[in-house]
């Protein structure tokens, strides 16, 4: 670690870590246990997202097809494989779709990568359902998997990993690459950044932790689904959680994963639609009228109170 | 969809009708999403939900207000393109005149679009629920030679091949028209030789917003509709101008009428349920073999 405010970051982070995991396994009901589940799949996913349509603004709204790729995967190797093994698969299978269809799309510029992400978590989901139906199964159940307390804890383990990765990888030579092909893709490859190689890797690192994650989110609820592991809610939520929070490095889905939660935990249950149409318009208002996010607003305020005019 | 007759022949008559039918409305489709994506690199995520909104108004146009659907389509298409003036002008003006930050309009621009469309779904779902619904208008099957067909099915294959041939003209013949492809072309060159930019977008935003209520309200005239509908139908759009070419107007109508051969050929052929495979199939071998679409040259990409 080249700075001390690497350091400091990676101290702090992992002190609330275990203080909070800590906490919740101690002090906790079932019911905080579960939220704080809920809470750390979210900062996962939304960390996932950012690291590539955040730092490369190559925008993926599908990443949901990842994460009930990763829940496919588990489930149909749970129970012959162990358990690491298993969300291994989930993991590795994720990376291998999100390489099978960058390839084609990071070839050529435009608008290609978002027409496609727009409707490939449809598509993979009406093939799962396809095989599924021939199969004759409607639903599988997980049995024997981890209880609720040991998912929390590899829940909560994947969002400090998935913080990390984001927050490394915006300080480092490829962050720096990757965002300048969000902001002048042609000057980035000019001046000789390996601009398909790249995205590549971004994808492909963007698309392991919603795999994982969708393995582990399999032992939750203890069934595969496919209308609920590739529910397009699952990528609108990241998506807003990150852009609410700030989408340019690892403290903005932080931010937006705890706003959106509560927001969740007191709408969710009543009103999904309405939940969903905030979630709609919280976009909207954020992208409009603060593009930085809360991470960014905060950083401009702290910057004028610092150097008075 | 098609008239009740149970003739399977491949490359029929009866087939080639269906096939016009679904071609020419995805032709309108197209032509809107491209417009708006040609002269403002706009993708529309929500073009698909402003058909789904012009469905519901021929609806409620019909079963509230006994308003005839096809009367009420022009009533419609205007209505539709006075949202896409509000929208353009309230929302997305302000990406358009920061020219220092354009390379990240596309993806912002995207974004809103994705919240909006999700906004109008479930607004759309929960004034009106998420049922679906129809109502009955020319259903009596009408006999063109070997073919037949539902009369309302034929009337919005009608009314769409007309609207098709008058956006052609339109952008063939009208200066305005050759505004906005001049602006599609090149907007620096445009604007050198006097073509005002904010006018052309502004007009892409109302035909873009008006077509798409205009093939909405076609739609609803054979079609269930639902809340959830215009999913599909952005998709399809999706796949047409990468088919015909970004930002390429007539490579629009062209591919539109080419997905929907491809789509009910296809359809006849393996089955329904390969309906959404097939549409992907194209896209994929589009963006492998010829990412500049059929019609384009090697530089219009972007």
């Amino acid at each position: 670690m080249k700075h001390s405010s690497e350091v400091r970051v990676v101290i702090v982070a992992l002190a609330v870590f275990i203080v909070a995991v800590a906490g919740t396994l101690t002090f906790g009901s079932g019911y905080l246990v579960d939220v704080a589940t809920t809470l750390a799949m979210w900062i996962a996913l939304s960390q996932s997202w950012i690291l590539l349509s955040g730092m490369t603004g190559y925008v993926s709204l599908g990443h949901v097809v990842f994460f009930g790729l990763g829940s496919y995967i588990a489930v149909l190797t749970f129970g012959t494989l162990p358990l690491w093994a298993t969300l291994g698969l989930s993991g590795i299978s994720a990376i291998g779709l999100a390489v099978l269809v960058g390839l084609p799309c990071f070839r050529v510029r435009g608008p290609y990568f978002v027409i496609l992400t727009f409707g490939l978590a449809e598509f993979v989901k009406y093939i799962v359902i396809d095989i599924e139906a021939k199969a004759s199964k409607f639903g599988r159940l997980a049995i024997g998997g981890p209880d609720q307390n040991d998912v929390f804890l590899l829940m909560a383990g994947l969002a400090l990993a998935a913080f990390f990765l984001s927050y490394f990888v915006g300080r480092s030579r490829f962050g720096a690459g990757l965002r300048g092909i969000r902001e002048d893709e042609v000057a980035a490859e000019t001046a000789g950044v390996p601009v398909v190689r790249l995205k590549l890797i971004a994808f492909a690192l963007s698309a392991l932790i919603p795999g994982i994650a969708g393995g582990v989110f399999l032992f939750r609820t203890g069934y595969f689904e496919p209308m609920q592991a590739f529910n397009p809610s699952v990528s609108l939520s990241m998506i807003t959680m990150a852009v609410i929070g700030g989408t340019d490095d690892a403290f903005g889905p932080l931010i937006g994963a705890v706003a959106l939660v509560i927001l969740s935990e007191l709408l969710w249950a009543n009103a999904p639609e309405l939940y969903t149409v905030i979630l709609g318009l919280l976009l909207v208002t954020f992208v409009m009228w603060l593009p930085d996010g809360i991470e960014g607003q905060v950083r401009a305020w702290s910057r004028l109170k610092r150097q008075p005019a | 969809l098609i008239g009740g007759t149970e003739e399977r022949s491949l490359f029929s008559f009866q087939l080639l009708v269906a096939a016009l039918a679904t071609g020419s409305i995805y032709a309108l489709i197209a032509v809107g999403l491209n417009l708006i994506y040609g002269t403002m690199r706009l993708l529309n995520l929500a073009h698909g939900d402003l058909v789904m909104l012009g469905a519901y108004a021929a609806y409620w146009g019909f079963s509230g207000l006994h308003i005839d659907p096809l009367v009420a389509i022009p009533f419609i298409g205007l209505l539709a393109a006075g949202i896409g003036a509000a929208a353009y002008l309230f929302l997305f003006q302000r990406f358009l005149r920061d020219g220092a930050r354009s390379d990240r309009i596309e993806a912002n621009s995207l974004l809103a679009f994705f919240g909006l469309s999700i906004a109008i779904e479930n607004l759309t779902s929960i004034a009106f629920t998420g049922n679906t619904r129809a109502y009955q208008y020319l259903d009596q099957v009408v006999h063109i030679g070997s073919a037949s067909i539902l009369g309302n099915r034929l009337a919005a294959l009608i009314i769409a091949l007309v609207t098709c041939v008058a956006v052609l003209l339109f952008f063939r013949f009208t200066t305005l028209g050759l505004a906005v492809r001049a602006i599609i072309q090149s907007r620096d060159a445009a604007e050198i030789v006097g073509v005002n930019a904010r006018k052309a977008y502004l007009l892409s935003f109302c035909i873009g917003f008006g077509l798409a209520g205009v093939t909405g309200a076609l739609v609803s005239l054979y079609s269930q509709i639902w809340p959830f509908m215009g999913f599909s139908y952005t998709v399809a759009g999706f796949v047409i101008i990468i088919l015909g070419g970004l930002g390429n107007i007539y490579g629009s109508l062209i591919g539109g009428l080419l997905l929907g051969a491809l789509e009910t050929f296809g359809v006849a052929i393996a089955g329904a349920n390969y309906r959404s495979i097939l549409i992907y199939g194209v896209f994929i071998a589009i963006l492998v073999l010829r990412p500049q679409g059929l019609l384009g040259a090697k530089s219009t990409a972007r």
